[in-house]
């Protein structure tokens, strides 16, 4: 039976943002006919209305392909997508690992990105074929030889081969899929052999319950197998088998090598792990496959309803989006200023950005976000050692020792021009310099080592305003170091508002503390009292503004003929302050509690 | 028992920040036929109402537009229907019925004068606005200082000693200094009463047009007085007359002992009220009815033999709603709100329905409840709002 799976083809597409990878999926689908061209209303696999507005993947997506080659033969070619933003590394290892080989795509006029490098590597990592291809060549500035010569000195592999296209203009399609078949290895895989599939991805429907995206290794699976989830042990009938074609179309059955989704009534999201192996229930596998290690959150906040009622509302949410996205952690939170809501953990922040939206969006949800935070380990006096994730949860300061806060290894790649200016940035957001390679004369590769912390403040927004846009990013966590960290409270009225907490480093803290207090100073309404702002470290004011009173907010008339209206007026000014949250005797408005992070300006 | 307010629709031109129904009356020409279709209007109206209040009414208060653009001979025929109908009866035995009737400068003569007292009005509020002449000018006032001047002289030789001018604050282009001349001038007049009103931005004035956001004259107007300096000049006009002898015994209004306006205060006590004329509104037994804002409409509409004027405009209100609404008035005043007159009314204690909240205006001093009253300590009238939307239900 291993002659079915040997015209199959299992890949995906690496690419970095704007170089293409989603206009050439889409010529993929339209040239072997999986689509008509009026089908593909555009790009489909960017279904996300989220995606196709930011341009980007972010949740990956799987569609099958049927091609017939040169040599006259059908075959069934299984793309599965690949995010191509740095946040998102741990979506890429898991669309990879249900791959044999992957299209590299890279820009001929810009070359390789930082991030696309580090999702190379994780492809060679899992042994993947990797077919090199240069895009865009249509473009006046392309240089598809510099290109050529940039992939093979900085990835080390033949790009003797690459191919020439442009998605756009349609050019190379051809010889893409053509190579796919050539040079991608058919699976491995037994379909006699007891079940073994890997889920690598789901989602949530509201009528069949979880449905897990799967890739079979070995064996076979249609209606009516009863399943078993090896992780857990927990049983399901299949009342479904389908593939993406790339809407979710039902088939017999699905065999060793191939790509597609099983529906079973699964009820509870959290049988339908990521990572986790399907087996036969009745003649399962012995060993599970090696799974995925599991999603790193680096960076935290808290999420709060604006209307206390909508916490389970949210809590629900929540599970519904975690289901479709393993890698967003969440828990609870009690908050002295924001009341009860969930403190989340992110890949990074666009995650966080993205997850907000979709909750604001697709829920409809009022939240606030409060500031993100990395992880801390405190060092007391006691000898041991907390986490923290919630700067408002930082110990006293008389029982630490010492914080040790985690730093990443960045590199980042960007024209030479700019070589000082990122320099100085690094420098400023308190960097290592670590390594500094040239690409081509005119490129380098510039490597740091960074607190995290700094990359969340607003080390994205830096870098692309320093190098109008031409630099890319990528890092990893390497450990954690120690660092003269302070906590830095926000009291409004005199009390400390524990959303506004942060922790920052002390030759920071002043310059920071001033700027929020004067952000806060133009954000925050003025109301009956004066209200001072200050920033303060400890018992120690290091900045001060004050929101003066509002001085006439008054109905200046009001006899019988207006009292209607003037009720209505009073009934309209309530309604507005819902949108504020009281804390204590001042009333916030929800902007207010992520002033902490965008003072940028 | 219900007081009673007799809306009359018609102005010399309409001012521009006038939101009010009133119909421009410029010359002797075919404007004046609106006054006929009005007085036949209110005289089908008051016979078809006056048993609305079966015990009389408390007071009268003759509003507009101006009352006293009208000669004397409609302003008699006016009176007479109303007095033909209504009883009017004092709700404190010794005190006479205020008689109230709302006069413009440059309106007024000796004829009209003795009309009205012989009517047994005995109270006149005259809308002084203010006494620089450029600034009455800029928001469409007929008049100048010096015709205030005047009325007041009139109005005293005609035999009234209950007079109240108002005044705005707030004008396009005002200084502090223009505020407090025009007020020392108004109590150089010695009016019983002063009324002094921040001036409103309504959205339908050509004034609140001129001065909105978008507007594209916006910048080329003379400035409003911000947030700011209208605060303090309604604070030192506060204090000003206070120093003067007249009592702050509501938001805007000012008045020497025992010359607090009565009919406006039963407003803000929460009373009935009876409205007759185009526009004006009833409210009885928390049932609030707007009379059809069109003469053509509201003559019409009587003469067919329609009782019902409103066009759509019935509001029932909720216990809730009348509980915010006797807050919001009470609190206008300085004397505040009774409290067992309130639980008196609504069957029901105010400390269960505000519960914290209202503790807690009153440990910060903004509310205070002494004796059974509760008020709204005076430093934080002018921003009431800020209260009474957190005690609307």
């Amino acid at each position: 039976m291993a002659q079915a799976s040997s015209r199959i083809r299992n890949f995906s597409i690496i690419a970095h943002i704007d170089h293409g990878k989603s206009t050439l999926a889409d010529r993929l689908i339209e040239s072997t006919g999986t689509m008509s061209t009026r089908e593909l209303k555009e790009q489909v696999l960017d279904s996300m209305d989220l995606e196709r507005e930011r341009g980007i993947t972010i949740k990956l997506q799987a569609v099958r392909l049927h091609y017939k080659s040169k040599d006259g033969e059908i075959y069934e070619l299984n793309l599965i997508d690949t995010p191509g933003h740095v946040d998102f590394s741990y979506e890429v290892s898991r669309s990879l690992a249900a791959c044999e080989g992957a299209l590299l795509v890279v820009d001929a006029a810009q070359g390789i990105e930082a991030q696309t490098l580090a999702n190379v590597y994780l492809a060679l990592e899992n042994d993947l074929e990797i077919i090199p291809v240069i895009n865009k060549i249509d473009l006046p500035s392309a240089d598809p030889e510099m290109v050529r010569k940039e992939v093979e000195d900085v990835i080390g592999i033949d790009a003797s081969e690459a191919i020439l296209a442009s998605a756009k203009m349609g050019l190379g399609v051809e010889d893409i899929l053509e190579a796919i078949v050539k040079k991608i290895p058919p699976p491995q895989g037994d379909d006699e052999k007891p079940l073994k599939a890997l889920i690598f991805d789901s989602k949530f429907d509201s009528y069949k319950g979880a449905i897990p995206y799967i890739r079979v290794l070995d064996g076979k699976v249609s209606k009516g197998t009863n399943i078993k989830m090896m992780s857990s042990g927990k049983l399901f009938e299949i009342t479904e088998v389908g593939v993406f074609t790339p809407n979710m179309t039902i088939v017999n059955e699905l065999k060793a090598g191939q790509v597609g989704y099983i529906a079973g009534s699964i009820r509870n999201v959290r049988d339908t792990r990521v990572g986790d192996t399907i087996t036969n229930a009745e003649r399962p596998a012995t060993e599970a496959l090696p799974g995925y290690r599991k999603a790193v959150s680096m960076v935290f906040c808290g999420l709060f309803p604006v209307e206390a009622s909508d916490y389970d509302k949210l809590k629900d949410a929540l599970e519904k989006l975690q289901l479709n996205d393993a890698s967003l952690m969440y828990d609870n939170e009690v908050s002295a200023a924001l009341g009860f809501g969930f403190r989340c953990g992110f890949l990074g922040l666009l995650h966080m950005d993205i997850i907000q939206e979709r909750l604001e969006r697709e829920f409809g949800f009022n939240i606030i976000t409060t500031a993100p935070s990395v992880i801390y380990r405190v060092n007391l006096t006691d000898g041991t050692q907390v986490s923290i994730d919630n700067p408002a949860l930082l110990p006293d300061i008389a029982n630490i020792v010492s914080i040790e806060e985690p730093m990443v290894r960045a590199s980042v790649m960007l024209p030479s021009d700019y070589i000082g200016s990122i320099m100085e940035l690094n420098q400023e957001k308190r960097g290592t310099f670590l390594n500094m390679d040239y690409i081509t004369a005119a490129r380098v590769n510039l490597q740091y080592e960074l607190p995290l912390s700094e990359i969340v403040y607003d080390y994205f927004d830096q870098l692309k305003s320093r190098t109008k846009g031409y630099a890319s990013l990528d890092y990893e966590l390497i450990g954690y170091k120690e660092a003269n960290l302070v906590k830095l409270d926000i009291m409004l009225n005199g009390e400390i508002v524990d959303a506004l907490s942060f922790i920052v480093h002390r030759d920071k803290a002043y310059a920071r503390g001033r700027k929020l207090v004067e952000k806060l100073r133009g954000m925050i309404p003025r109301q009956m009292f004066e209200i001072p702002v200050q920033a303060v470290i400890g018992s120690k004011v290091i900045a001060r503004e004050n929101i003066k009173a509002i001085r006439k907010d008054v109905l200046a008339k009001c006899y019988g003929g207006d009292i209607s209206r003037k009720r209505k007026l009073l009934e309209k000014q309530k309604e507005g302050k819902k949108r504020m949250k009281q804390v204590g005797s001042v009333e916030i408005p929800q902007e207010a509690f992520m002033a902490v992070l965008k003072m940028d300006d | 028992m219900p007081s009673l307010y007799v809306h009359v629709p018609f102005c010399v031109r309409k001012c521009s920040y006038c939101a009010f129904y009133s119909l421009p009356l410029g010359g002797e020409g075919s404007e004046r036929g609106n006054i006929f279709k009005y007085l036949t209007g209110l005289e089908r109206e008051i016979e078809y109402c006056y048993t609305e209040a079966p015990a009389g009414v408390s007071s009268l208060f003759l509003g507009g537009g101006t009352p006293t653009v009208l000669n004397y001979q409609e302003l008699d025929s006016l009176l007479k229907l109303i007095h033909n109908r209504f009883s009017f009866r004092s709700s404190v035995e010794s005190l006479s019925i205020e008689k109230t009737v709302e006069a413009n400068p440059g309106t007024i003569d000796q004829e009209k004068l003795a009309v009205l007292r012989h009517y047994g009005m005995n109270r006149i509020s005259l809308g002084a606005q203010s006494f620089n002449d450029d600034q009455l000018q800029s928001i469409g006032r007929i008049h100048t200082s010096a015709d205030i001047e005047l009325g007041v002289k009139l109005i005293r030789e005609a035999g009234f000693i209950n007079l109240n001018l108002d005044l705005i604050f707030g004008l396009p282009g005002q200084t502090m200094e223009d505020w407090k001349t025009t007020v020392n001038r108004a109590v150089s007049l010695t009016p019983e009463h002063i009324s002094i009103y921040a001036l409103t931005l309504e959205e339908e004035t050509p004034l609140g047009r001129r001065y909105c956001e978008n507007s594209p004259s916006k910048h080329d107007n003379a400035s409003l007085p911000d947030d700011d300096l209208q605060a303090d000049m309604y604070g030192w006009a506060s204090s000003f007359l206070n120093s003067q002898g007249y009592i702050h015994y509501e938001i805007s209004n000012f008045a020497q002992a025992g010359f607090e306006g009565r009919h406006n205060l039963s407003y803000w006590q929460g009373e009935d009220y009876l409205g007759l004329g185009p526009g004006a509104v009833s409210c009885l037994n928390g049932i609030r009815v707007k009379n059809v804002q069109d003469i053509d409409l509201y003559r019409n509409n009587l003469v067919s033999g329609a009782k019902s004027l409103n066009n759509g405009e019935v509001e029932y209100l909720s216990q809730n709603q009348r509980i915010s609404e006797y807050v919001m008035l009470g609190l206008r005043t300085t004397k505040g709100i009774k409290i067992n007159l309130f639980e008196e009314k609504f069957k029901m204690n105010i400390q269960d329905i505000y519960g914290y909240k209202l503790v807690n205006y009153i440990d910060r001093d903004i509310l205070s409840l002494e004796d059974g009253w509760l008020k709204i300590n005076p430093a934080y009238l002018f921003v009431s709002n800020l209260i009474l939307q957190d005690l609307i239900l």
